[in-house]
């Protein structure tokens, strides 16, 4: 069977504007998490986010191309744009945009777009709408801009499944490289939601939480919502080998569960199915993994049921591997939390560095494992998995291995 | 019954969908296996019935009983009647 690596990283979040200022703020444990700024809060009770900041479109887009572009486009095309330079590859020689996958996963798509559109219809009895409105808030523009952007021409589309869309769509395009149907992906996620209706609405949920984002301590109050994208280029092996390409990580496996449970509480088997199933897709052992990026959303529901997954499916060596929710330092950023995870997780097993859970106070009965309580840990990581465990019981892991 | 408990008996029996003479002042949610997506409906129709905002924090929806959100209700609109700013949103 074909092995796909990764060759190219690209983010943009509450940590920084690229993925080496990102993974450097996590090793560090800097909290991305802070009041919100970019939206009134007079209406909301939630007032902190993980919000991407200082970040000027203008910089990045001309005024023409920037008209086509809702904010969470905008995320999705930045962090290509910095995954692409990394890899190396001009996809318009030797046919490659035919033999390319562009697959990008988002919970919402142009939120901001929507909202923007809403309020002039609804509150200024505007009645004439935008005719960009649809190109921009459809949830598989952020995949439209990237295959227009590089001559992308292979099959592309969007994966939605709320908090777990980065790693679905991830995990899609790894299955398309892996079976030979093309030998390039660019693939991710992106979200950008944090709107007033879409705060309020995560509020109504009451799992929202009012300090900060604490995973796995006893003195946790809920997620922080947060935004921004992570797109990757996977390439098959012995191309990237060829053409002497850095080799960030092996894809070596996804796996992927429904609970058809609860549509907000999450559930053990499930979560276990899908741990299992990546480890038996990469052909790996419990005992191999050292690092699992969690997924770690921080509230009362989550955690402890993520920590009896784990143990369920690890055993003994539960207490050997290490666990951090990076969610802490970056909020939850939906539809592209699994992109800027995997960041994480590729940061782990290059560097030999496991990121801490920030925020961590004191350690909660029903969450006992290794969370690695604010200070990163310098330990070598052979291998690691990537949790994303969505509402409505939709689960997606996605695992790594070191680079040979 | 006052009306206040008998808006709230009837609302917890639509959202949850269970029969309203089950509910007495003394169930508590956990009894009438009201689920977390439940009662967080119930308290949205709650305040949106009554305009009031109930406390966003560790509502303790496991040993909360009918009677404390039954209170919980009448104390907010006794101070909403006072005309208390914290209880107008």
């Amino acid at each position: 069977m074909r092995r796909v690596v990764i060759t190219g990283m690209g983010a943009i979040d509450a940590l920084g504007h690229d993925a080496a200022s990102t993974w450097h703020a996590m090793r560090e444990g800097r909290c991305g998490i802070a009041p919100i700024a970019n939206i009134p809060t007079d209406l909301t009770n939630v007032k902190i986010a993980a919000e991407v900041r200082d970040f000027d479109a203008a910089q990045h887009f001309d005024a023409k191309k920037l008209m086509f572009l809702d904010r969470v486009s905008q995320f999705a095309l930045l962090a290509a744009r910095e995954a692409v330079a990394q890899a190396g590859l001009d996809f318009r020689v030797d046919g490659r945009g035919e033999r390319t996958a562009c697959i990008i996963g988002t919970g919402i798509g142009g939120e901001n777009t929507h909202d923007e559109q809403s309020r002039r219809f609804y509150g200024d009895k505007n009645p004439r709408v935008h005719p960009l409105t649809i190109v921009r808030l459809m949830a598989n523009a952020p995949a439209c801009q990237i295959t227009m952007e590089y001559g992308l021409t292979g099959p592309s589309f969007a994966v939605v499944s709320a908090c777990a869309s980065a790693n679905h769509a991830m995990a899609q395009a790894f299955e398309m490289l892996r079976s030979g149907k093309v030998d390039f992906a660019v693939t991710g996620g992106s979200e950008a939601c944090i709107t007033v209706p879409t705060v309020k609405a995560w509020e109504a949920v009451r799992v929202t939480a009012d300090d900060t984002c604490r995973p796995f301590c006893k003195q946790r109050r809920g997620m922080v919502l947060g935004e921004g994208a992570g797109i990757f280029v996977l390439e098959e092996y012995e191309h990237a080998r060829a053409r002497g390409a850095t080799i960030l990580a092996e894809f070596a496996g996804a796996g992927m569960s429904a609970d058809a449970g609860d549509i907000v509480l999450p559930s053990m088997q499930g979560a276990a199915r899908a741990l299992s199933a990546a480890l038996a897709d990469a052909r790996l052992a419990p005992q191999d993994i050292d690092y699992i990026n969690a997924h770690g959303t921080g509230t009362p529901a989550n955690d402890p049921t993520e920590t009896r997954a784990i143990r369920h499916v690890f055993g003994a060596h539960a207490d050997a591997l290490a666990v951090s929710s990076t969610k802490s330092m970056h909020g939850h950023a939906l539809g592209a939390a699994g992109a800027i995870e995997l960041v994480a997780a590729i940061g782990a097993l290059r560097d030999g560095v496991m990121p801490p859970t920030a925020n961590f106070l004191d350690p909660d009965p029903e969450c006992d494992l290794d969370y690695v309580p604010n200070t990163a840990r310098e330990r070598p990581v052979r291998a690691a998995l990537s949790n994303s465990f969505a509402f409505g019981g939709l689960n997606a892991v996605i695992a790594l291995k070191r680079a040979d | 019954m006052s009306s206040v408990q008998e808006t709230i008996f009837g609302i917890i029996s639509k959202e949850a969908g269970i029969d309203i003479n089950k509910i007495s002042m003394d169930s508590t949610l956990k009894d009438l296996e009201i689920q977390s997506l439940d009662a967080v409906q119930i308290i949205f129709e709650l305040e949106d019935h009554y305009k009031i905002t109930l406390p966003d924090r560790d509502p303790n929806f496991d040993t909360e009983s009918v009677r404390g959100l039954v209170e919980a209700v009448e104390k907010l609109l006794a101070e909403k009647a006072a005309g208390t700013p914290s209880a107008q949103t």
